[in-house]
């Protein structure tokens, strides 16, 4: 998989402009400075929406626009085939933050962009956002600061809460990536390895999992065969879920010894990761690890 | 969904798969006619391992039988209720096999394993190298088909072509209804090779409920046995009671953050009652969903006081405080205190409201416990 650029200049469109959450979503994104540069709906091609032009495909809005990236919002049963329209269209990174997106269609989905080699990122996501430079989705303005921190998380509501308590302590994130919280997804944490260890601005990684499936253990395998020397900072939650319940994410679900805590904590402790207990826990550790970093930024210059 | 091994049964009877002949029990006062023994008395729970908890008997008199229902019954098993009894004809004279379909997410494709000998002791079959064979293939029936034809090539007669057709008539259903997981172990298999699925591990989509009209109609027709899938199905959100021990009722959004609180609260020494994710952007003004939360937090005996969690990207916090102080005067048997925990836009209106109804309203999650823990000291 080839890791698009997202910045400010990244040209964006938003597939499903012209509903309730297309309009919301599309003015909240260019207020943050997301370079909004076109729209898509097959019922509403040469309409406008507060000013962006809407096309009937994603064909005709890249050939007008060359946009590279599309944020997808469309309800759950109409994402495969708006994830196939950007996907012929030519687009390099999807984003779909909706939720319910059946797993059986997502298998398809994820197959496709496997192939074609374009990101996909979702669904059941805040997105995907570049603190200071654009958003794609909806990752709130209170947990986003610029800084050394990358973040990825399968939670959006966690991670909202740890870039909070983060941000309220001066520490800011790179590229912040939600990765989702279903059981097939376009991205999976172990996939991001190769982007954050590359990435020059990520001097440090928290990653936000929860109980279910097995992607954290993925993930620490990724982690260990990469040898990827920055600090990995951990937290999963769902430590004290009941097992066969599914708790709100569609992949949060423990049966038997598939998808525990236990098991993922190891793995993650094994690869060299710091898995905290708690919040205050994570807080006050990545506040050490920040405060530490810029005192030896001191030192250097 | 994890279905029940009753209901997983039924529904792969729709689709022709051959099963011993069984009924449910879910209450000893009213046992139905019993099929031919001798039997197997089950546990339905939506556990594993159950066998070696203790919830399964084998049973050979009508007055054994019913006696070993009427205890299981009343058993608690892995920290799970029992959701009912499947009393089942015993299948003399088989060999059991194990074979199950699996979404591989990571592979996006379906995991197939198939193994020559199966039963209770699976796990620790699995550690004989070469006994269980696995392999990915196409999210496709004929695919499915064809690789577990592949894995049991080797296997003797009338293995190899009992398999064979159990792979062709699983990926039926494994298909139609979505599934996750799709695990039968045992597999019996006879001399004169007719099969049986001995057990049923079924586990299906949530998200593709709304195009599963079997699934749906078995989840209204049996939502006792589905409780959270039930309420999910009717009021778009999650709801899980924890601990019916619990003190602390949860108004909460966000999955990973509510699961994450229950955590932080459990580790604090405090007891949480209920996880929620109500999904604040789907309330569109309507204190309904509201009403309906407090009530069920209200069944819980020994709730002392309800914590408000809500970091709002988008969602309104005056909007918000508004909606849960209607939802509060609809729901007026509920009498325990309130604190309300908020992060997010309009945050001034919210605590104007709230506090003129003496709901104390802060930023940090360690204030919000510390009220907690004063409301129950109290």
């Amino acid at each position: 998989m080839s890791y698009p650029r997202i910045d400010r200049a990244t040209r964006v469109i938003v597939q499903g402009i012209t509903g309730r959450a297309g309009r919301m979503h599309t003015r909240m994104m260019r207020d943050y400075g997301t370079r909004i540069v076109a729209g898509v709906s097959p019922k509403a091609g040469g309409a406008d929406v507060d000013g962006v032009p809407v096309f009937a495909s994603c064909r005709e809005a890249i050939t007008q626009t060359r946009a590279t990236a599309s944020v997808l919002l469309v309800g759950a049963a109409q994402l495969l085939v708006a994830i196939e329209d950007a996907v012929q269209a030519g687009i390099k990174l999807i984003v779909t933050p909706t939720e319910g997106m059946p797993a059986h269609d997502a298998l398809r989905a994820r197959r496709l962009t496997l192939e074609a080699g374009v990101m996909w990122i979702g669904a059941s996501t805040p997105g995907v956002a570049v603190a200071g430079q654009a958003k794609l989705g909806f990752v709130p303005e209170a947990s986003l600061k610029p800084g050394p921190l990358g973040l990825m998380a399968k939670s959006g509501t966690l991670s909202y809460e740890c870039g909070y308590r983060l941000a309220q302590r001066g520490i800011g994130t790179t590229v912040w990536i939600g990765v989702g919280g279903d059981l097939v997804k376009g991205t999976r944490f172990a996939e991001l390895v190769p982007f954050y260890a590359a990435d020059t601005q990520t001097e440090a990684l928290l990653v936000i999992g929860e109980i279910g499936g097995n992607e954290e253990q993925e993930f620490a395998t990724a982690l260990a065969e990469s040898r990827f020397h920055k600090p990995v900072f951990a937290l999963i939650a769902g430590r004290s879920s009941p097992e066969g319940v599914t708790m709100g994410h569609a992949g949060a679900l423990v049966h038997g010894s598939h998808g525990g805590y236990a098991a993922k904590k190891a793995a993650l402790e094994k690869a060299g990761a710091t898995v905290f207990a708690s919040l205050d826990e994570m807080t006050t550790a990545i506040t050490a690890w920040h405060g530490s970093r810029q005192r030896q930024e001191r030192l250097t210059k | 969904m994890y279905l029940l091994e009753h209901d997983a049964k039924r529904l792969l009877a729709t689709h022709g798969i051959p099963l011993p002949a069984g009924i449910l029990v879910e209450d000893a006062a009213k046992m139905p006619a019993l099929p031919p023994g001798p039997w197997m008395v089950k546990a339905q729970l939506a556990a594993g391992g159950r066998g070696k908890a203790g919830g399964i008997r084998k049973t050979t008199t009508e007055t054994e039988t019913l006696a070993a229902a009427a205890e299981i019954l009343r058993k608690r098993i892995r920290g799970l209720p029992v959701r009912g009894c499947r009393i089942e004809q015993q299948v003399s004279g088989a060999v059991e096999t194990y074979l199950s379909l699996m979404i591989d997410a990571a592979q996006a494709g379906v995991r197939v394993m198939l193994a020559p000998r199966g039963g209770v002791d699976i796990e620790t079959l699995s550690a004989q190298p070469g006994l269980i064979r696995g392999a990915l293939c196409d999210p496709e029936p004929s695919a499915v088909s064809a690789c577990v034809r592949n894995l049991g090539n080797d296997l003797a007669e009338p293995l190899r072509s009992a398999l064979a057709a159990a792979g062709s008539a699983l990926a039926v259903p494994f298909f139609a209804h979505e599934c996750a997981l799709l695990e039968i172990n045992p597999l019996f298999v006879k001399p004169d090779g007719t099969w049986f699925a001995g057990d049923a591990k079924m586990i299906t989509d949530d998200n593709a409920l709304g195009r599963q009209p079997a699934l749906r109609e078995l989840l209204q027709a049996r939502a006792g046995s589905y409780p959270e899938d039930a309420l999910k199905l009717r009021h778009g959100c999650d709801y899980v009671v924890v601990d019916p021990d619990g003190e602390i009722g949860l108004l909460t959004t966000g999955a990973g953050l509510s699961m994450m609180l229950i955590d932080e609260l459990r580790a604090a020494g405090l007891k949480p009652y209920n996880f929620l994710d109500v999904r604040t952007g789907g309330l569109r003004g309507d204190p309904t969903r509201l009403v309906h939360v407090l009530n069920w937090i209200a069944q819980g005996p020994r709730i002392k006081v309800i914590l408000v969690n809500v970091f709002a990207g988008i969602t309104d916090l005056g909007e918000f405080a508004r909606l849960l102080l209607a939802a509060l005067a609809q729901a007026p048997q509920l009498k325990v205190p309130v604190v309300a925990r908020l992060i997010g836009t309009n945050l001034d209106a919210a605590r104007e409201f709230l506090a003129r109804h003496n709901v104390p309203v802060v930023a940090e999650l360690s204030a919000a416990f510390d009220h907690v823990r004063r409301e129950l000291a109290s």
